[in-house]
C-alpha cells in the first residue's frame, strides 16, 4: 500500500446551490468571484463550490446568501472540487451523493416557500407537521359502511 | 496494447468497507477498468419500481437501476461485477437476482462477490481474469464442435493430462502425476499421441490450460493458452452433451475447487478457491493413504459406508485427518470413515462455495475427484439431484483445450 | 450553538436550515473530509481503509456486514457528540453515505437512544407542508438555543 498525502489540508469546501426564479448560477458566480479573496471558487451546474479556510468560506457564504436568501442553500462537502476520486469523468457515472442532491432539489421550492412565509406569518399560526408514525388504519365500522354502500 | 475491458460495477458497501481500491487494482491487473453506469434519479425511480424487488437500501436500488440500464443497452459495458457486503441478507438477495437477471437478459458476463474488509486484489484477480477472458473471447468460446486434429493439455497441480481429438472425437489420452511441469507435459503428450496413432507434427492446433499453462504453452507453441474456468466449462458441457441451456460444473481439484454456473457453454457466474485443503482432493488422497487403500478404491469403499457413523466436522486438513484417526481407533469401519471423508469434502464445497452460484441442473462433476464415487454420491445427496459424471471427466481441461484450440485451425 | 445531527446525514436541506438558524449541522461530509485530509495509507476513493470497519465494531458486532461497520465508524462518534437531532423519515433516495438501510436503521435508533431533543419529520410535498416543515425546524432550533 502506498502512502497517502492529503491535499488542501485544513481547508473547508462547501456547496452553494441556487434554485431561484430570479438568479442563475452564473449570477451567483459573478458575485462570488468579486468577494472570493484567497478562496477558490468553482462553478457547477447547480451553483458553486467554495474552498478556503473555514472563516473565509463562511464570510463568502454570508455575503452570497444576501443575494436571494430564500433560494440559496449551503452544505458541506468532504472532497475538494474536481477531485479525481469523485469526478464523473473518471467514474463513468455520477457519484452516489449526486442523486441525493437531485432528489432534494426537486422539492426545495417548497422549502423556499416555507422560508419566504416565515417572517410574514406568526410561526405560532403555522401548524407543525405531524410526527411520522405508522399510517392510520381505516376504522372497521367505516369499512363496514363502505362495503354496505357497494351492495347492489 | 488492447482496449481495456470495461467492467460495470454494481455494488453496495465496498467504499465503506475499505476494499474499493482492491477491486480497482484487480481490474487494472487484467487490463480492465471499473466504471459506474451513468443514470439519473428519474431512471432510478422508474427502473427500481419496474424491477419489482422492493429493497430498502438506496445503494441497492441504484444497483438495480444500473443493471437495467446495462441490460436495456442504455449504457454499454463489456462485463459486470456485482459486489456487496458478506453477511448482508438484503444485498445477497439483490446480488443473486441481478446476476440472474443480467445473465438471462443479456450477453454480458457477470461475476458476483461478497466481500469483507479483508478482501484483497489477489482474491479478486482470477475472477476478473475469467471475466475479461469471457468478454474478450466470446466468439472463440461459442465453438461447439471440434474439427481437424488437435491436442489439449491440462497442466494441473496434482496431475497432468493430455487429449488428442479428431473430428469431434477423443482418439488418445495421457495421464500422469505432475512432477517436473515440462517433463510431465511432454510425457503425457507422447502417451496421448501414441494412443491416437498420430505424430506430433500432424497436429493442427494445440491448447493448454491449468497452473502450468503459460510455461508449457510457450514451450510447445500452443495456439491457445487459457485459464481453466472457461476451458473446463466448455469441456464439461461438451462431454455431458448439454451445450445449450443452463448447467452447473463442479470441479473439486487437488488444490482448489471451482463451481461454475454455465449458460450455453459459457461461464456466467463462478466461485473459485476453498477455505482449506480439508475441502480438496488432497484430503481424500490422505484419507486413502491412512486407510491403506489406493485412491481408486476409496470411492467404492465409501459407497458401502455410512458417513453419519463418524463425527467429522472440521474444515482443516490436519484436524480432519485427526478425526479420522480417532474414529479408526474407536473401532469405526474403513467404509464408514471413507464415507465420512467424502461427505466432509462435499459438505464444505456445498457450504462454502455452492451458495455463491445458482445450482441449475444438470450438475456436472468433473476432474479427477469425480471418479471417486463416494464423493459424487455425497454431493448428490447434499444437492438433492443426480450428478452427471461424463466420460473422460478427469480429462476435462484437456478436452476443453483441444476443442477450443480447433478454432485456430482456420486462422493458420 | 448546538451540534445537531441530521438524518439523512447527506441532506442539503437540513444542513442549510440548521446552519441558517444558527447551529452546527453534523453531517456525513464533515466525517468524509476528516478522512480525506488525514495522511495515512492510500485507500481511494473515500480514504476509508479496512481499519475503519474494525473501528465500527464499537457500534455493531463482528457478524454485522463490513459496510455497516465502516459507515458506523463515520456516524457513531458524531451521534455521540450531538446535542440534538433532526430526522426525516421518508429519505428513500439518499445514496452513498446513506446508501445502506441497515446502517440507517441503526443510526436512527442510536440517535433516539441518546435521549437528546429529536425532531422527526417527513419531506414537504407541497408549499403548505413546506411552510410547516420550515417553521417546525426553526422552532425546534430556537428552542435548542434557549436550553443551551
Amino acid at each position: 500500500m502506498s502512502e497517502y498525502i492529503p491535499r488542501y489540508q485544513g481547508s473547508v469546501t462547501k456547496y452553494i446551490f441556487v434554485e431561484s426564479p430570479e438568479m442563475t448560477p452564473q449570477d451567483l458566480a459573478v458575485r462570488a468571484y468579486e468577494i472570493s479573496g484567497g478562496s477558490m471558487i468553482k462553478e457547477t451546474c447547480f451553483g458553486l463550490q467554495v474552498t478556503g479556510t473555514a472563516e473565509d468560506v463562511e464570510k463568502i457564504i454570508e455575503a452570497l446568501r444576501l443575494l436571494d436568501p430564500d433560494h440559496i442553500f449551503v452544505k458541506d462537502r468532504g472532497f475538494p472540487p474536481g477531485d479525481p476520486r469523485r469526478c464523473r469523468a473518471n467514474l463513468g457515472g455520477a457519484r452516489p451523493g449526486f442523486f441525493g442532491h437531485e432528489f432534494e432539489i426537486s422539492l426545495i421550492r417548497h422549502v423556499s416557500h416555507g422560508l419566504h412565509k416565515l417572517p410574514e406569518r406568526d410561526t405560532q399560526s403555522i401548524s407543525h407537521p405531524p410526527s411520522p408514525g405508522p399510517e392510520e388504519k381505516l376504522n372497521i365500522s367505516k369499512l363496514k359502511m363502505l362495503i354496505d354502500a357497494q351492495e347492489p | 496494447m488492447t482496449t481495456p475491458v470495461r467492467i460495470a460495477q454494481l455494488s453496495c458497501g465496498p467504499e465503506y468497507s475499505g476494499v474499493q481500491k482492491e477491486i480497482d487494482e484487480a481490474a487494472k491487473a487484467v487490463d480492465a477498468e471499473i466504471f459506474y453506469p451513468d443514470i439519473s434519479l428519474a431512471d432510478i425511480k422508474r427502473d427500481f419500481n419496474a424491477f419489482g424487488l422492493d429493497v430498502r437500501s438506496p445503494d441497492l436500488k441504484l444497483a438495480i437501476a444500473r443493471a437495467k440500464a446495462l441490460v436495456e443497452g442504455r449504457v454499454e459495458a463489456d462485463a459486470v461485477f456485482i459486489a456487496t457486503c458478506f453477511r448482508c441478507a438484503e444485498a445477497a438477495i439483490v446480488r443473486n437476482e441481478l446476476r440472474r437477471y443480467i445473465h438471462e437478459n443479456s450477453k454480458l458476463p457477470v461475476v458476483s462477490y461478497s466481500f469483507t474488509e479483508r478482501t484483497t486484489a489477489g482474491t479478486l484477480l482470477t475472477r476478473m481474469e475469467a471475466l475479461t477472458t469471457i468478454a474478450r473471447r466470446r466468439a472463440l468460446l461459442a465453438r461447439e464442435t471440434q474439427v481437424g486434429l488437435t491436442l489439449g493439455l491440462d497442466s494441473g497441480s496434482s496431475t497432468t493430462k493430455a487429449v488428442v481429438m479428431r473430428d469431434n472425437k477423443i482418439i488418445g489420452t495421457g495421464w500422469l502425476p505432475t512432477t517436473d511441469v515440462l517433463e510431465s507435459a511432454n510425457a503425457v503428450i507422447q502417451l496421448a499421441l501414441d494412443m491416437a496413432g498420430v505424430k506430433r507434427e500432424e497436429l493442427q492446433a494445440v491448447g493448454t490450460t491449468g497452473y502450468g499453462r503459460f510455461l508449457v504453452g510457450e514451450k510447445i507453441k500452443a495456439d491457445l493458452i487459457q485459464e481453466e474456468l472457461t476451458v473446463n466449462s466448455k469441456g464439461a458441457v461438451f462431454l455431458a452433451d448439454c451445450q445449450h441451456g443452463p448447467s452447473t460444473v463442479i470441479d473439486i481439484g487437488g488444490m482448489d475447487n471451482k463451481a461454475i454456473s454455465v449458460q450455453d457453454g459459457i461461464p456466467g457466474t463462478f466461485t473459485m478457491g476453498g477455505i482449506c485443503a480439508g475441502a480438496s482432493g488432497r484430503f481424500l488422497e490422505m484419507t486413502a493413504k491412512r486407510l491403506g487403500v489406493d485412491i481408486t478404491e476409496l470411492g467404492p469403499l465409501a459407497l458401502r459406508g455410512m458417513s453419519a457413523q463418524v463425527a467429522m466436522n472440521s474444515y482443516c486438513i490436519v484436524f480432519g485427518t485427526q478425526s479420522l484417526v480417532n474414529a479408526l481407533a474407536a473401532g469405526s469401519s474403513k467404509e464408514d470413515v471413507a464415507a465420512a471423508a467424502c461427505h466432509s469434502v462435499a459438505e464444505q464445497v456445498f457450504e462454502q462455495q455452492l451458495q455463491e452460484v445458482d445450482i441449475r441442473e444438470p450438475v456436472i462433476m468433473v476432474g479427477g475427484t469425480s471418479l471417486i464415487k463416494g464423493l459424487v454420491f455425497a454431493m448428490g445427496e447434499l444437492l438433492q439431484t443426480e450428478i452427471v459424471v461424463p466420460p473422460y471427466s478427469q480429462y476435462i481441461g484437456a478436452v476443453g483445450s483441444a476443442l477450443l484450440s480447433s478454432g485456430f485451425i482456420m486462422e493458420k | 450553538m448546538a451540534k445537531v445531527f441530521i438524518y439523512p446525514a447527506t441532506s442539503l436541506i437540513l444542513s442549510d436550515l440548521v446552519a441558517r438558524f444558527g447551529h452546527t449541522p453534523l453531517s456525513a461530509a464533515q466525517s468524509i473530509r476528516e478522512h480525506i485530509q488525514t495522511a495515512g495509507l492510500e485507500s481511494p476513493p473515500l480514504q476509508i481503509s479496512p481499519e475503519d470497519p474494525k473501528k465500527g465494531l464499537k457500534y455493531a458486532a463482528v457478524e454485522v456486514p463490513s459496510g455497516v461497520r465502516g459507515r458506523m465508524s463515520l456516524y457513531g462518534p458524531m451521534i455521540e457528540d450531538a446535542d440534538a437531532g433532526i430526522i426525516i423519515h421518508d429519505a428513500d433516495f439518499a445514496f452513498g453515505c446513506m446508501g445502506c438501510a441497515r446502517t440507517n436503521e441503526l443510526i436512527i435508533f442510536l440517535v433516539k437512544k441518546r435521549n437528546i431533543p429529536v425532531l422527526e419529520l417527513n419531506y414537504p410535498k407541497n408549499d403548505e407542508e413546506g411552510a410547516e416543515f420550515v417553521a417546525a425546524i426553526r422552532d425546534f432550533l430556537v428552542g435548542l438555543g434557549r436550553e443551551k
